[in-house]
């Protein structure tokens, strides 16, 4: 018998979907699986039974709420795909919305992070989830493989002022410092690794889309916040440390 | 007044189809989409160079077009203009882009639907069904999506949500061997795109496509690049029929259409009944005619009555995916795309307002952004091509409902032809719902 899979979006970019289907791997994971229900590839209304269900997207309304509590009664493993299911996505960064990660209404059985999820973990992830097994993710921080970490700094010095570089010309990743150390922000030191630095790698600081190591982000971004000095420019500008996930707040809708 | 509501299925994103049956007459058949994510909220307060990677956050479908929009209407606040080299790596992330996109609509929305209205079969195929009636169909087009994902990840840093665009330029030098293993990738492209066509043709070409889907001579807008085809750069225009309404600069588009923000769709100054449409078909119909033989000759195959028909899309799409992997091939031909990329870099502000376009794979996308006294975007306005397909879609769902109600007065078929009319369209829900 084939696993039972349903795959279904809330509030999304439908990104993660597109990353999942132009997998390597996608052709004959379908040929594995019994999809029972993906509006984006099969005609199927109803929510049925399934084994393993893949959520992209945050809650963002009741009806979602719904869906999503429905889709957990129905399904043995559910699992959040994307940095939106598992800890709100780029949708934090309304004011106008409250965009909540899966977890936040029902109990997950894992996130595969990141936006998008890069390719190795989700590809390893799926595999790992037809033969039933567990998934593990990375439990460090980028800048434990980070090319411009050099020796280990503790303490940052230069006061942090801009976001990203203004002069692309010189970046080489050999010959290039932290950008922490140019005084550039970058999340590196609370975001999980897994992405192989290919922001960095690129001359373009982490913003953070992979999420923190363990879930507790704003505990994370209060020990960072400690360790760094910001303008004040810097410190008033909404949506750096809260870009993917937003703290929750007393009197908040949902 | 009675209400049906369907959920749609097959499509990108979350939308309902709306019937509204008023004495035993069908008032109103709408695709709607409920959801409200509120990017041009998100975008205000942002700093320049931070908005092109949120605003790609978009579309997972999209996003090279977004981002790129994003990056083009903040080089014209700045008034800087990237180097060659950076617009031509532009243009090969927008046509993986373009590829990926088609070839996923083409299997598994629009492909299974073209058995039941052109040859008339009661359902259409699931996807494994599909598999099997057409093995090798299914895998050129897994191919097809493969390669642009490809593409797409070596001059973008990833498959989707790019790194390497940003405002002054892309991130990136492209090697000898980039270009060689790019090549290949098109020229990969080209054979199963050829072998796509042709499939399509020996399948569907002698059918009659149906009225339901005509397109009763809408107002086509698109880019056009001095009458050449062209999705990075050049002047918007508006034509109907043989006659062109309007060429016209993309800072003069307020004098032709308006959006208010957080009110979806798209207001033209145009008569009640022309309705217009954007994306593919109207980019292949403002332009008279293709210099290369291979698409002329592709899009012979089909007569006049395929032409007037939403249906025609379906092959316009998978031509414009061949014509942009020769365009694709023609960039990399050129000897500037090797070498150290330059980024301009950031100078002083020169406009107080800024506007980027691009024709993305469903039509015109605008970004449109107004600074505030801090230099700091104050309102962000973004004008999507499936907005703009709203109306045409609606009125099309509307007339054809109406029709078949008084047939067979049958709710369910009406619910299964309109969920068909709306693939046909290939929305975009996740950019409609920005």
């Amino acid at each position: 018998m084939k696993p039972k899979l349903l795959i279904t979006s809330l509030t999304s970019c439908s990104g993660c979907l597109s990353t999942l289907i132009s997998l390597d791997i996608f052709p004959q994971f379908l040929e594995r699986v019994n999809l029972v229900y993906c509006p984006f590839m099969v005609d199927a209304h109803n929510i049925s039974n399934n084994e393993v269900a893949l959520v992209e997207g945050c809650v963002i309304n009741e009806d979602q709420i719904s869906i999503l509590k429905e889709v957990r009664k129905k399904s043995k493993k559910l699992f959040a795909l994307g940095t939106c299911a598992a800890f709100g996505g780029i949708n934090s960064l309304s004011d106008k919305i409250q965009a909540r990660a899966l977890s936040k209404y029902v109990e997950i059985d894992g996130i595969i992070p990141g936006c998008p999820p890069p390719i190795k973990i989700l590809g390893n992830c799926i595999l790992k989830l037809l033969d039933s097994k567990t998934y593990t993710l990375p439990e460090k921080n980028l800048c434990s493989n980070c090319e411009l970490r050099g020796n280990l700094v503790k303490k940052f010095t230069k006061t942090i002022t801009k976001i990203l570089p203004d002069n692309f010309k010189d970046f080489d990743i050999e010959n290039s410092k932290c950008f922490l150390e140019n005084g550039i922000l970058c999340l590196g030191p609370i975001t999980r690794q897994g992405c192989d630095c290919k922001c960095i790698n690129l001359g373009i600081p982490c913003e953070g889309c992979m999420g923190p190591v363990n879930n507790d982000y704003t505990s994370n971004v209060i020990n960072f916040l400690s360790m760094i000095n910001l303008t004040s420019d810097l410190k008033k500008y909404k949506g750096i440390f809260y870009r993917f996930s937003k703290p929750y707040v007393r009197g908040d809708k949902y | 007044m009675k209400k049906v509501v369907d959920v749609c299925t097959r499509v990108e994103g979350h939308g309902n189809i709306n019937i509204l049956i008023q004495k035993d007459e069908i008032s109103s058949v709408s695709f709607d989409l409920d959801i409200f994510r509120g990017f041009e909220n998100i975008l205000h307060g942002k700093k320049l160079i931070d908005a092109p990677r949120i605003a790609s956050r978009i579309c997972g479908l999209c996003h090279a077009s977004q981002g790129i929009a994003s990056c083009k209407a903040i080089e014209n606040i700045y008034e800087i203009e990237p180097t060659t080299q950076s617009i031509s790596l532009r243009r090969l992330l927008m046509i993986g882009e373009l590829i990926k996109s088609h070839a996923m609509h083409f299997f598994f929305q629009s492909f299974p639907d073209l058995f039941v209205a052109l040859k008339k079969h009661s359902n259409s195929l699931s996807f494994d069904e599909l598999i099997r009636y057409d093995p090798l169909l299914t895998s050129n087009v897994f191919e097809l999506i493969k390669i642009s994902n490809e593409i797409v990840t070596l001059f973008g840093g990833r498959s989707i949500h790019l790194i390497t665009p940003i405002i002054g330029g892309v991130q990136y030098s492209p090697s000898k061997k980039d270009i060689s293993v790019a090549k290949k990738y098109f020229q990969k492209a080209i054979t199963n795109l050829d072998w796509v066509i042709e499939r399509f043709h020996d399948l569907f070409s002698k059918e009659k496509p149906p009225d339901i889907y005509n397109l009763n001579d809408p107002v086509y807008m698109g880019m056009q690049n001095n009458e050449e085809y062209d999705r990075y750069d050049g002047f918007l225009r508006l034509k109907q029929k043989d006659k062109i309404l309007a060429d016209f600069p993309v800072h003069k588009y307020q004098q032709f259409f308006t959006k208010q923000i957080e009110l979806r769709g798209v207001d033209f100054h145009l008569n009640k009944d022309q309705k217009v449409i954007v994306g593919p078909l109207a980019r292949f119909n403002i332009i008279k005619d293709f210099e290369m033989d291979e698409i002329s000759s592709y899009l012979s195959y089909f007569d006049g009555e395929w032409k007037k028909n939403l249906i025609y899309s379906n092959l316009v799409r998978l031509v414009e995916m061949l014509l942009a992997s020769y365009e694709g091939l023609s960039i990399l031909e050129n000897r500037n795309l090797i070498g150290k990329n330059q980024i301009k870099p950031i100078k002083s502000i020169k406009n107080n307002e800024g506007i980027g376009i691009v024709e993305a794979p469903r039509g015109t996308l605008i970004h449109h952004y107004t600074l505030d006294e801090n230099n700091l975007i104050g309102k962000a306005k973004l004008i999507i091509a499936t907005e703009i397909n709203l109306p045409i879609i609606n009125d099309i769902l509307t007339r054809e409902s109406r029709k078949l109600y008084e047939w067979t007065g049958d709710i369910n078929q009406i619910k299964n032809q309109a969920q068909m009319i709306i693939r046909m369209f290939d929305p975009c829900i996740s950019c409609a719902t920005h």
